[in-house]
């Protein structure tokens, strides 16, 4: 396919406006001309974006299928072998585990979690017993008796917990 | 603004303004036109870096120093937007949304957190770079290096390499960890073919992960490797979290990207978190370490009247109140004048009357008076209102006189109708002029009173001040003690299970008993004798859960008047002293956690003070849970990647220990793995220096050009024909790249 255009235009738009371009005009790529692109390539426009959630579950599932597989296969090829009579010779290498996207995320922590006050930060031996916050020393409690359950609320979920409405 | 001695007053750090985007032109393509030279492309969640391997002018691959290259960089957002002004559709990329302030909402980015979900945007994205590095031949023709994540969904992959084949028709196409391409890049071999064989442990600080990756022989092991979902993003979300909570009133908004310069300028790791807290408590070092960051404001435009437009508005006033004063005489005087008229001529009519009485009735009804009784009451009002407002306008004063009473002693028989009514009036005037007259006296007794007892107040403080003094300040005690009191009995009223709220269900219940009654009264038609004794009402305010206001009233203004005697005379007696003070008082913790500032004070209500959030938000790196995300943390995640080594594996790992990615540039980042890794090592294991890269940010994307100007990058692509015989999925496994080939 012959370029579209072989100069090199600059961005601004040609003709329809008759004032000076502004910046964002300037800097707008809608008009460049895109010869490298491929006009024959139709993209399937039906192709909805699927979401973070649909992605992953589609990665778990294949992990599932591969796995269950590779069970198989080894499971056949022990009663391949059993039948022979041979010890596994030739032991294939065992096969790596392949890291997806799943497999390699981190484990939850085992460490036992820290007390850090909820307001300033510090250190947190006492728990509010009202709201749930966790609060440094005495004077810290005094701001907490004053905060509304919306603003308690907040400082909670800042902490990932997320209390049920009562 | 602090107003103590000792430490200086911190800097004040302003916001910086947003600076609008220049354009750049395209670059020229003549120097790469036809050359196959490979286009790197660094993905990234934040930043898309692209650009040539080698520079312009000199073309050849053979020595080059890529540590000098320079890639595009911006920043991986695409706008489509449709400008207001002009209506013109815009398609804006990178730094260019900031010059359309509508079109930061309508940014999109390919990204989500860690996997490339939206193509549109890629390729919105991607149509942009290349038009910035002025492709304009009928495809992209150079072998194409790209980085994805690690461990990327094979959906990802699948649409990338869709769009770079199909849409772009590019030759070859390879993929590859960002991170390892900058190990790369510091761990280069000297000689440029030699094969790469370093050992290390990477941890790479991504926008929306941190990954810990360790290579052995030049090989990453991404079996082991392991990333936490805990990155920029979420670090800049939480410090935006915190700073919203700290500053709830906060008169501007505070937007993610002043959160994200403020998370790159101040925060730091703490090499010991529970030590750095502890030497946080005490209230100076606070202040100390505190960074103040100062928003934007506008100062109120005070407009000041001159002293001579004071006086002259002065003066209007003070017309005007006369110019009424005048209206209001003249009103008072017409209405004099008419009612005298109004009399005369009533006058008149009773006189004029004749001795015929029908047409006297007549001339009655059509003056509207039903009978001879009416007029003459209405005649005697009129005389008594003129004779009144007469005394008004001469003496000033209302002077009560005393009416006749001369009735009340006559008895009743002697008197007819009218004199029975006479009777009963002027009885009913006397009670009243005798109860005034009562409580005149009482109301001067009073004051006599008050007046004697404030000379001895304040003989006695003439004579011996402390003494005086002391008597006031114990009655401010009890009072300000019967306050608190009531405050403390209030809250435990409200809590269910407190005593007082126990006794008062008691006394409800008792109140509401059916035994109140004996038994025996009841079948005797008895009633429940409960206000017959005055005493009994007094439950009532018990069970009262609301406060009694009016004590609280007489409390308060008896406080303020004795607070206000011992101010004026008392000179140990401050103001801190006084109730208010007392109540509003914080501690020295909270105040030098978030200071208050006056309420006039605009430039102070504008700040904001940073103290332990300043190693708070890093803190999260290392344990996400402080942040709500139930992960391990790079601590304990090196610990776990290590353990799956043997131990001369692991020692070939420590001794080369590399962090790369944005984040490795805080502080005390080096300090803190250092502390984590050694205890977790046996003491012989040398650990070595931990090893940033030369460039965090560019350095990924220069360690893929070097590697691409080697031999060893044209294995690692998947060619175009490859690409239609496998589909998108497959990749070839190599050093550098991800292990997830589909099957």
């Amino acid at each position: 396919m012959p370029p579209k255009g072989g100069s090199k235009k600059k961005a601004p738009n040609d003709g329809s406006t008759t004032h000076t371009p502004t910046l964002a005009e300037q800097l707008s790529y809608l008009q460049s001309p895109r010869p490298f692109k491929n006009p024959n390539y139709t993209k399937n426009v039906n192709r909805r974006t699927k979401n973070l959630k649909t992605v992953l579950g589609q990665e778990r599932e294949r992990e599932r299928a591969g796995r269950e597989r590779k069970r198989q296969e080894r499971e056949e090829r022990e009663q391949a072998m059993d039948v022979d009579g041979a010890p596994p010779q030739t032991e294939q290498e065992v096969e790596e585990d392949v890291p997806t996207y799943t497999s390699i995320e981190a484990p939850p922590s085992l460490l036992p979690p820290r007390h850090y006050c909820d307001i300033t930060g510090l250190d947190a031996p006492y728990t509010d017993p009202r709201t749930g916050l966790r609060y440094h020393d005495k004077s810290v409690y005094e701001l907490i008796k004053g905060l509304s359950a919306g603003v308690a609320k907040d400082y909670l979920a800042a902490r990932g917990v997320n209390p049920i409405v009562r | 603004m602090s107003n103590e001695p000792g430490p200086s007053i911190p800097d004040v750090y302003h916001i910086p303004a947003s600076v609008p985007p220049t354009y750049t032109p395209p670059d020229s393509y003549d120097s790469f036109r036809g050359t196959h030279v490979p286009l790197i492309i660094d993905n990234g969640a934040s930043n898309l870096r692209f650009g040539f391997s080698t520079s312009h002018t000199s073309p050849s691959t053979s020595s080059l120093n890529t540590a000098t290259l320079t890639p595009h960089s911006a920043a991986n957002v695409v706008a489509r937007y449709k400008e207001r002004k002009y209506n013109q559709p815009l398609l804006l990329f990178g730094d260019g949304i900031d010059a359309e302030s509508g079109a930061k909402g309508q940014a999109k980015t390919p990204w989500e957190g860690d996997v490339l979900l939206n193509f549109d945007a890629l390729e919105h994205a991607l149509d942009c770079a290349f038009i910035q590095l002025g492709i304009d031949a009928p495809g992209v023709e150079h072998p194409v290096l790209m980085t994805e994540r690690l461990g990327s969904p094979l959906h990802s992959r699948a649409l990338t390499s869709e769009l770079m084949f199909e849409q772009y028709s590019v030759p070859s196409l390879a993929y590859c960890v960002d991170s390892i391409m900058s190990f790369y890049q510091n761990n280069r071999p000297q000689a440029s073919n030699a094969p790469f064989d370093a050992d290390g442990l990477v941890i790479s600080f991504n926008t929306a992960t941190t990954s810990v990756i360790p290579i052995l022989n030049g090989k990453g092991v991404l079996s082991h490797a392991k990333r936490i979902p805990w990155g920029t993003q979420q670090s800049t979300e939480y410090l935006l979290k915190l700073i919203q909570l700290k500053y709830h009133s906060f008169p501007t908004r505070v937007t993610s990207t002043q959160a994200s310069w403020m998370l790159y300028n101040f925060c730091e790791f703490a090499t010991d978190y529970p030590s750095t807290l502890r030497s946080l408590k005490v209230p100076a070092n606070l202040r100390a370490c505190e960074r103040i960051v100062q928003f934007p404001f506008a100062l109120p435009v005070v407009e000041e009247k001159t002293e001579e437009e004071l006086a002259r508005i002065a003066e209007k006033r003070r017309e005007q109140g006369k110019k009424l004063q005048e209206m209001a005489a003249k009103n008072r005087m017409e209405k004099l004048v008419q009612k005298e008229t109004d009399l005369q001529y009533l006058l008149n009519l009773k006189d004029g009357r004749g001795d015929n009485k029908r047409e006297w009735t007549n001339t009655l009804q059509s003056e509207g008076f039903s009978d001879d009784a009416a007029l003459d009451e209405t005649i005697k009002k009129l005389e008594l209102d003129l004779k009144r407002a007469r005394k008004k306008e001469v003496e000033g004063g209302d002077e009560p006189e005393e009416p006749n009473f001369n009735l009340i002693d006559v008895p009743d028989t002697e008197l007819d109708e009218d004199g029975i009514k006479e009777k009963k009036k002027q009885r009913l005037m006397k009670a009243g002029f005798e109860a005034r007259a009562r409580a005149r006296r009482e109301k001067e007794k009073e004051k006599e009173e008050k007046e004697a007892e404030e000379r001895k107040d304040e003989e006695e403080r003439e004579n011996n001040l402390d003494e005086w003094a002391g008597r006031l300040r114990r009655e401010q005690e009890v009072i300000m003690n019967k306050m608190k009191e009531r405050g403390r009995r209030k809250a435990a009223l409200s809590d269910r299970k407190s005593a007082a709220a126990q006794a008062r269900m008691k006394n409800i219940a008792s109140l509401a008993a059916d035994d109140r009654v004996s038994k025996k009264k009841r079948k005797a038609g008895g009633e429940d004798m409960f206000g017959a004794d005055d005493d009994d009402w007094a439950i009532y305010r018990k069970i009262n859960t609301a406060a009694a206001s009016s004590d609280e009233e007489e409390d308060y203004t008896q406080l303020q008047v004795i607070e206000s005697k011992l101010l004026q005379y008392d000179p140990t007696f401050t103001t801190q002293h006084t109730h208010a003070a007392l109540t509003t008082q914080q501690s020295a913790l909270i105040s030098a956690f978030r200071p208050q500032y006056e309420e006039g004070d605009i430039a102070g209500s504008t700040r904001i003070h940073l103290n332990t959030e300043r190693w708070r938000v890093c803190e999260t790196y290392f344990s996400p849970g402080m942040g709500g995300v139930d992960s391990a943390g790079v601590g304990e995640v090196l610990q776990s990647v290590l353990a799956r080594f043997t131990e001369g594996e692991k020692a070939r790992l420590v001794k080369n220990v590399f962090i790369t990615g944005g984040p490795s540039q805080f502080p005390g980042l080096r300090d803190r793995i250092y502390a984590t890794l050694r205890p977790i090592l046996p003491p012989e294991m040398h650990l070595g220096e931990i090893v940033r890269a030369a460039d965090p940010s560019l350095d990924a994307w220069r360690g893929m050009a070097s590697f691409a100007n080697t031999e060893g990058f044209k294995n690692v692509g998947v060619t175009k024909e490859e690409y239609e015989e496998w589909g998108g999925e497959r990749i070839k496994r190599w050093w550098g790249g991800n292990w997830n080939p589909a099957e």
